[in-house]
């Protein structure tokens, strides 16, 4: 997605930094400064100024916590605000994450801000960077996971794991993708779920890690550390401590714990990036799905659903998945309701959808919604228009009630 | 200052007995280090295993200067290719064969580096104290195109280290590609090392295209690992500070317990 994100002070009008994604030139200073204060002279009008759209461009302002102002400038989609609005949420988020609320809602010397956020940019850069995403949680608000067949011998492991660490929050991920966590760490919310999987695949790799994290829900000021050792290359154990023990003495107990799951580990790494176990066939046709559970706040998606690749493979997994990204976006907020969303947009909506679909030359796509469950389902061309029907009710409910997947 | 290549065999990569060793540790006939997670470590090939050394190094200099891209350099870890600051501590660990001249024996070295965001440090209480508990090395990182980064030096090793401890410092030079934009000239780095008796290593973190430098990268390695056995030499009594080897055979220090598979 090519973007523009401008942060500034709402206070002031100060630019705090701004981040472009896709090979655009930056905005120009004056630019910015319009686009600042056509905002500002709303506000003074008691006029709140939510979005516009161009001939092929759409802008985007929200205030955060009386403090800064975001504004995102990005290709029109046609797609609801709410997709725009979420993603500002989670930029600001991030910077909670990794600044802590305190200091981002009250900015004592901008200058200093400016320098210190910095180190939040590799995360922001992640949520804009959706095309380079393999995840799809950012967008769904669900955090993905990988149903492989060993979780459930893994979750012993786990659970000895997060013991020893004297913390109730621990999980194993797989490239940013959850295989198993801790009771409680599903009782975090949804956004601290997200955001704490895409900060480690924002991260590159290394052997261990302590960082203070703000939990923007549970703990937006005082921080938890986030310790995260690899176990193997892309298999992380995370788990979320107070101020013990340190990274040295739990890093010394990894190998204990750990050990004997190896080969555990190097299968579970083997989904990847299938994400649901070999055992389930599903229809030839398909060539990718988005499954996300509301209630639990997990998603499930693969665009590697056919473990050999055939030969009309035309559409690779990257745009695959770009667009399930896009057809998840064109139904959700306009057809069906999102349903956790604390902004407006729901109430425009005067029936309930149940069932979506395009088509089109190159493939098409087919959606339903059975609570708690949506499925947004990619096909090939090839299939008939009216199969995708019961092909998508019948995937749906083969991976709904399949033992591996715990969605 | 240590004289490079008195301990260990600096050429050692380039003799055909250390292929297996190497080929444990790298990708491709010495192209790229190869990483491992904490439950990997190099295969062995060979009936013997060398011994495997456990060091850890405290990366520091000022935010901005190529600590982690430093670090992922001598780790084999792809090259950031814009600057982020750190959040927290990063950890990374670096796999190195090498052999004691002296000894004739293989040696694995395990170097793991701690690396800190300045933010970060300054504003969390735990991150130094856990940096620098029970510290092996300091690497104090600058960058020769940022004459503040150099002078800060000072004030990073007094902050980090004393006089008499046995911490080992080395100094190593970034962004050393960029001639034209050089802030720090040969003077201030002799200067440097005659005063404090640390010396400065150069490093390029640049992205290599196919033919990456490994005499560059094994030269580095080198020099950190035989300041290292020359640090434990010395905590063993086997060389005074400064002065030479007394005995003919120094024993190695006990290896950390292999803890991992």
């Amino acid at each position: 997605m090519a973007a523009h994100l401008i942060c500034l002070t709402s206070g002031g009008g100060v630019p705090i930094f701004t981040r472009n994604k896709g090979n655009l030139k930056p905005l120009p200073f004056p630019v910015i400064g319009s686009l600042n204060g056509v905002h500002m002279f709303a506000n003074s009008h008691d006029v709140k100024l939510l979005s516009t759209t161009t001939e092929d461009a759409k802008v985007v302002w929200k205030v955060f916590h009386d403090s800064i102002t975001l504004i995102i400038v990005t290709g029109d989609d046609s797609a609801d605000d709410i997709h725009l609005n979420n993603l500002l949420s989670q930029v600001c988020d991030a910077m909670v994450l990794l600044y802590g609320l305190e200091d981002l809602a009250n900015i004592k010397n901008i200058e200093r801000f400016k320098r210190e956020i910095k180190i939040c940019s590799q995360l922001i850069d992640k949520i804009l960077d959706q095309a380079d995403l393999l995840t799809v949680g950012d967008l769904t608000n669900a955090v993905d996971i990988i149903a492989a067949p060993e979780n459930s011998v893994l979750q012993n492991y786990l659970d000895a794991f997060t013991e020893a660490a004297d913390s109730p929050y621990g999980c194993l991920m797989v490239h940013g993708k959850i295989a198993i966590a801790t009771k409680r760490w599903w009782t975090l919310t949804s956004k601290e779920m997200v955001l704490l999987s895409l900060l480690m695949s924002s991260l590159s790799p290394c052997s261990s890690r302590d960082i203070p994290v703000f939990l923007p829900n549970l703990s937006p000021s005082v921080p938890h550390r986030l310790l995260t050792f690899q176990l193997i290359k892309d298999v992380d154990v995370c788990v979320l401590c107070g101020p013990s023990p340190t990274l040295a003495q739990l890093e010394e107990e990894v190998g204990r714990f750990w050990r004997s799951g190896y080969d555990l580990l190097r299968s579970l790494l083997q989904l990847h990036p299938r994400n649901y176990p070999l055992s389930i066939t599903l229809d030839s046709n398909i060539m990718g799905f988005i499954l996300v559970n509301r209630e639990s706040h997990r998603c499930l998606c693969s665009t590697h659903p056919h473990p050999v690749a055939s030969s009309k493979d035309t559409i690779d997994s990257k745009r695959r998945l770009e667009i399930l990204r896009s057809f998840y976006k064109h139904v959700m907020g306009t057809f069906f309701p999102m349903s956790d969303d604390p902004d407006k947009g729901q109430e425009e909506i005067c029936h309930q959808a149940q069932e979506s679909y395009i088509s089109t030359d190159s493939h098409k796509c087919y959606t339903i919604l059975s609570e708690p469950h949506q499925i947004f389902v990619l096909y090939t061309a090839n299939i008939p228009t009216f199969a995708m029907r019961s092909v998508t009710q019948k995937t749906l409910s083969l991976l709904v009630k399949d033992k591996h997947i715990q969605i | 200052m240590l004289s490079v290549g008195s301990l260990l065999d600096f050429d050692w990569h380039k003799h055909s007995e250390s292929r297996e060793a190497f080929s444990s540790v790298t990708h491709r006939h010495h192209h790229r280090l190869k990483t491992f997670g904490l439950l990997e470590k190099p295969a062995n090939v060979s009936p013997y295993s060398p011994e495997e050394v456990r060091y850890k190094l405290f990366v520091v200099g000022k935010t901005g200067v190529g600590k982690t891209s430093t670090v992922a350099k001598l780790t084999g870890n792809e090259i950031p290719k814009t600057h982020n600051e750190t959040a927290g501590i990063q950890t990374s660990t670096t796999y190195w064969p090498g052999k004691i001249t002296q000894l004739n024996k293989q040696v694995m070295f395990r170097l793991q580096f701690w690396d800190a965001g300045e933010t970060s440090l300054k504003k969390f209480d735990h991150i130094i104290p856990a940096c620098t508990e029970r510290v092996d090395g300091i690497l104090f990182i600058f960058s020769i195109v940022d004459k503040s980064s150099f002078d800060d030096l000072h004030q990073q090793i007094s902050r980090f280290t004393s006089t008499n401890d046995d911490i080992v410092k080395i100094a190593i030079a970034t962004k050393c590609d960029q001639h034209a934009h050089c802030e720090v000239t040969q003077r201030d780095i002799r200067d440097f090392e005659n005063n404090w008796k640390i010396p400065i290593l150069k490093i390029q973190n640049i992205q290599e295209s196919s033919q990456p430098d490994f005499s560059e990268l094994s030269r580095l390695l080198n020099i950190i690992c035989e300041y290292l056995w020359y640090r434990d030499l010395i905590l063993a009594g086997k060389v005074t500070k400064g002065g030479a080897v007394v005995g003919r055979r120094p024993q190695p220090p006990v290896p950390t317990v292999e803890k991992y598979v």
